[in-house]
């Protein structure tokens, strides 16, 4: 038997490139992971303290006198008042001792810059606390809050430190007197973006990048899905056009983002006079992006419909738009699904464009249509990675988990989505 | 030993005309000179040939002998090969079904396909059966579609073996159950006539002798024209036999005739396993 | 018509086989007649005794050939041509078979006559019907190995020429048996063989009507000369 006898002398060395070749596949997995968990885990520990603010507690005599209101009913000048004197004035009361132009001036920043509007709201809402003596907890600063979390080294010299040391004095005196405390922050999802790193949160990007996104969707998913369906479906074969646009969509796909921002700036800014940084124009600019992708994945997906099947719709009597529409497209959706996702992905993750067209901007306001000045997500985190104050380095590092949840959720949604469509045949 | 005594006509691929009987009284589908070209290619050579009125008739020759071909002639799904090129006269009921009035759509709700190899939608076995119904607005409320569904599927034959769920997927049957399932999704529309092309190839025994049986049972009511590879099945099952050779058509006769003593020489040796 | 070029050898093989089986009966066959045949004309009891003992064998071919039949149509689905070949040799060796128990009712007979003169006085014309029947089965024979139906329609219009020798030997006879009462009962034994030899030649005469069958496809049994004539093969004149 000398060919058993062949074969069993190659086996070995076939076995050996075999168990050779699911080690190389097995240690790139777990290269990729670990690469990954690196990343999360670097992110994570950096960007988890911007979940938590500390907060001081502050004895306050709600004196309408330093508010400077005689009518304590009227909205208007309760509005008005000066909350920063009396936020003033109670932080001087706590510590007494305070002299110099510039220490009263670090006391006056023991607290957030926006907590004398906290006081404000906290009064316009409750006129009774006018005249009484209560203890509220204000959003500290964020050289305390830095601080507190470890960022700033007291056994430095002094001349290297942001905290001079009679302001550890201070703090160390907050803490033993129990006024210091360490809460969920929840600015960090309720505000939009501000100076000051404290007050500082993504909402704005939040809801901006939600917006553009539903552009996005709303323009790339049935124009994609349609073109595709054209293409693969009704237009003539082998002609020299539908060739020339075939190829023009493959090659759209390879053209860098900022173009495209370019485009956007050009075309819809400048001549069809959309409003800039908006989540429309920031939308329509990642629609032409998006759209590639969702042609090619989904002609991929239309092409590989059996043919059996719609020749079984047309035998039953089908018309060539139904046999499309009824067998085709439903039979296509997991593919064109799992293309639509991955250009969503893309797209969420686009920065380059969207500062073409503004998006680059500082908006401190929430956006609440898309036609209103917005950031997205990413824009956000590159704003911030820029600014110089060290609380904004947590808060780009906890931008990017959000940034990243958001991703795998929207995974997670067309998993479903595909679950749901996928069927056997 | 082999002497050749007797040569009805030359061992030649030259087939003059066709031998036998291809043209009947009151037919259901008649056709005259159809020439089908792929191309360059041309696959049917000036065939002339009648479907019987609830009759059956086999279509049969080797391979790539263009039956395949004619037969998807009959319910124009040749238009969707945009380089097949059709000519002839195909008339349904006395009707031309290639002329530009006529609505290739409403011509194969009366012409249906059951197709080599199953393809049931991946839909529930009651969808796939109303899917042609409901499409043509057959059924004007769901009883009715109900009810369509019901005497497809036993016409069929499958209706005993399904009838606890319905709602199951079509793909889940096995292959001979399938395929009734896409006779029944046929026969829902309500067609005159019925195409078959190869539709017992891919299946086992009997599988297949429980779908011959169908088509005797439906040739009492429908017009059925059945592309076959297997000679036995084309005796056991067709009232009229039809030898393609090269894209051309050789004899027509009946069944009986063509198996026990058929006209023309190339018949003969296909039958017998002489060549092809 | 061609036995062989199927594409399945072990089928061409096994048609090829079958046939020369068949013809091996025939030959057989066509032994005990003629042998038979001489032992009456001769009056050798030896040889009589080896055609009555000799027909087991013709027996086991019958079986053996029918049986061959059975496996080839069940295992090979014949059609058309192959199909009427199997079916004409089924019935062809029933018909081989009857001549072979024809022949040995001779021998038996021949053996009782052998010691009697009766056969010399009808010598010459049992001579006659003898040869014309020996002469009718080996044509059929050999139209069946030639596929001749032309020559087996000749064969087939000939059956008359054995009715009249029949007719005048038995006349003969039957003057034999009125001249001397005591010759009727050898008298009689010659009458059975020439009724013997006579349906020797009917059956002859049906090998050759299945040889029509099969190779024009067309069951001339039970249909009168003319007919057959005129329907198959005038038609078969004009169209050549």
């Amino acid at each position: 038997m000398k060919n058993t006898d062949i074969i069993r002398a190659s086996l070995k060395r076939r076995y050996a490139k075999e168990r050779r070749f699911r080690f190389y596949g097995f240690a790139s997995i777990v290269v990729s992971v670990l690469f990954l968990l690196v990343l999360i885990v670097s992110i994570s520990l950096k960007g988890y303290p911007a979940f938590q603010q500390t907060y001081i507690k502050v004895d306050i005599t709600v004196d309408p006198v330093t508010l400077g209101i005689s009518n304590t009913y009227d909205k208007n000048a309760l509005f008005n008042a000066n909350y920063a004197k009396l936020m003033r004035t109670s932080l001087q009361a706590m510590f007494p001792e305070v002299a110099g132009r510039k220490q009263k001036r670090a006391l006056k920043q023991l607290v957030s810059r926006f907590a004398a509007y906290d006081l404000r709201d906290r009064v316009v809402d409750n006129p009774d606390l006018i005249g009484t003596r209560q203890s509220f907890w204000f959003v500290a600063k964020d050289d305390i809050d830095v601080f507190m979390k470890g960022g700033i080294n007291r056994n430095l010299p002094e001349s290297d430190r942001r905290i001079k040391d009679f302001q550890l004095e201070w703090i160390d005196q907050l803490e033993r007197g129990g006024r210091l405390e360490k809460r969920f922050n929840r600015t960090f999802f309720t505000s939009g973006d501000s100076r000051e790193p404290e007050q500082a949160g993504i909402k704005g990007a939040l809801k901006g990048s939600v917006l553009t996104m539903l552009v996005t969707l709303l323009l790339s998913f049935p124009i994609g899905v349609a073109a595709a369906i054209y293409l693969e479906e009704f237009a003539p074969q082998n002609n020299r056009w539908v060739d020339i646009i075939e190829i023009n969509i493959n090659n759209l796909a390879a053209v860098p983002s900022i173009v495209f921002g370019l485009l956007g700036l050009a075309v819809f800014i400048s001549f069809f006079g959309v409003p800039r940084s908006a989540p429309l124009v920031g939308g329509l600019v990642l629609t032409l992006m998006t759209l590639p992708t969702i042609i090619i994945a989904s002609r991929a997906a239309i092409k590989s419909v059996p043919p059996s099947i719609r020749e079984a719709a047309l035998a039953v009597g089908a018309s060539k738009v139904q046999t499309t529409f009824h067998h085709v497209v439903p039979l296509a959706m997991p593919g064109i699904l799992t293309g639509t996702i991955i250009g969503m992905a893309q797209a969420l993750g686009e920065t380059a464009p969207l500062l073409m067209i503004g998006m680059v901007a500082f908006v401190a306001d929430i956006p609440q249509t898309i036609t209103d000045p917005s950031t997205v997500l990413p824009v956000q985190i590159y704003l911030w990675s820029d600014s110089p104050e060290r609380a904004f380095m947590e808060r780009t590092s906890a931008a990017i988990m959000v940034l990243l949840a958001f991703l795998v959720i929207m995974n997670f949604i067309a998993v479903l989505l595909r679950k749901k469509f996928e069927r056997r045949w | 030993m082999n002497v050749a005594i007797e040569t009805r006509d030359e061992f030649a691929v030259e087939v003059k005309g066709t031998v036998g009987f291809p043209f009947v009284d009151h037919p259901k589908f008649e056709t005259r000179h159809v020439n089908v070209s792929y191309g360059d290619k041309q696959a049917i050579f000036d065939v002339g040939l009648d479907i019987g009125d609830k009759q059956i008739i086999a279509m049969i020759g080797p391979s790539g002998c263009g039956k395949s071909t004619y037969l998807r002639c009959l319910n124009r799904m040749n238009d969707t090969i945009p380089i097949c090129r059709v000519s002839g006269e195909f008339k349904l009921d006395g009707e031309d079904i290639y002329a530009d009035s006529q609505d290739p759509v409403l011509l194969r709700a009366r012409v249906g396909m059951v197709f080599q190899k199953p393809n049931p939608f991946p839909k529930s076995i009651h969808d796939n059966v109303a899917y042609g119904a409901r499409l043509h607005g057959l059924a004007s409320n769901r009883s009715e579609l109900d009810d369509i569904v019901e005497k497809s599927l036993t016409r069929a034959g499958l209706f005993k073996e399904v009838k606890d769920d319905l709602h199951r997927p079509g793909t889940g049957l096995s292959g001979g159950q399938q395929q009734r399932l896409c006779i029944a999704r046929t026969i829902a529309v309500d067609p005159e006539v019925i195409l078959m092309d190869e539709p017992t190839s891919a299946l086992d025994p009997i599988a297949t002798a429980l779908i011959e049986e169908l088509m005797t049972e439906l040739s009492e009511k429908y017009s059925i024209a059945i592309v076959t590879h297997s000679m036995q099945q084309a005796a056991r099952v067709s009232h009229r036999t039809a030898y393609f050779h090269l894209g051309k058509l050789v004899e027509v006769n009946d069944t009986n005739t063509v198996f026990t003593n058929p006209e023309h020489k190339l018949t003969e040796n296909y039958i017998t396993g002489r060549f092809g | 018509m061609e036995i062989g070029q199927h594409i399945s050898q072990k089928y061409n093989e096994a048609l090829e086989t079958l046939r020369n089986q068949v013809l091996k009966m025939g030959g057989a066959v066509e032994l005990q007649a003629s042998n038979a045949l001489k032992a009456l004309l001769e009056r050798d009891d030896e040889l009589a005794e080896l055609v009555a003992t000799s027909d087991y064998k013709i027996n086991k071919m019958e079986v053996e050939i029918d049986e061959e039949c059975a496996q080839i149509i069940a295992r090979r689905q014949p059609a058309a041509g192959d199909l009427r070949l199997l079916l004409a040799t089924a019935k062809l060796v029933t018909d081989l078979e009857r001549i072979g128990d024809e022949a040995e009712k001779i021998g038996r007979y021949a053996i009782k006559l052998a010691k009697k003169d009766t056969v010399m006085e009808m010598h010459a014309e049992l001579s006659h019907l003898g040869e014309l029947v020996l002469d009718m089965l080996h044509g059929s024979l050999d139209c069946f190995a030639r596929m001749d139906a032309d020559q087996a329609m000749n064969i087939v219009s000939e059956d008359d020429k054995i009715d009249k020798e029949f007719d005048a030997l038995s006349r003969l006879l039957i003057t034999h048996m009125m001249e001397d009462p005591r010759n009727i009962k050898n008298v009689l034994r010659v009458i059975w063989c020439a009724r013997a030899l006579e349906r020797m030649g009917d059956h002859a005469q049906n090998i050759c009507e299945y040889v029509i069958y099969l190779v024009k496809g067309k069951d001339v049994r039970h249909t009168s000369r003319e007919q057959v004539r005129e329907r198959y093969f005038a038609a078969e004149e004009k169209s050549k």
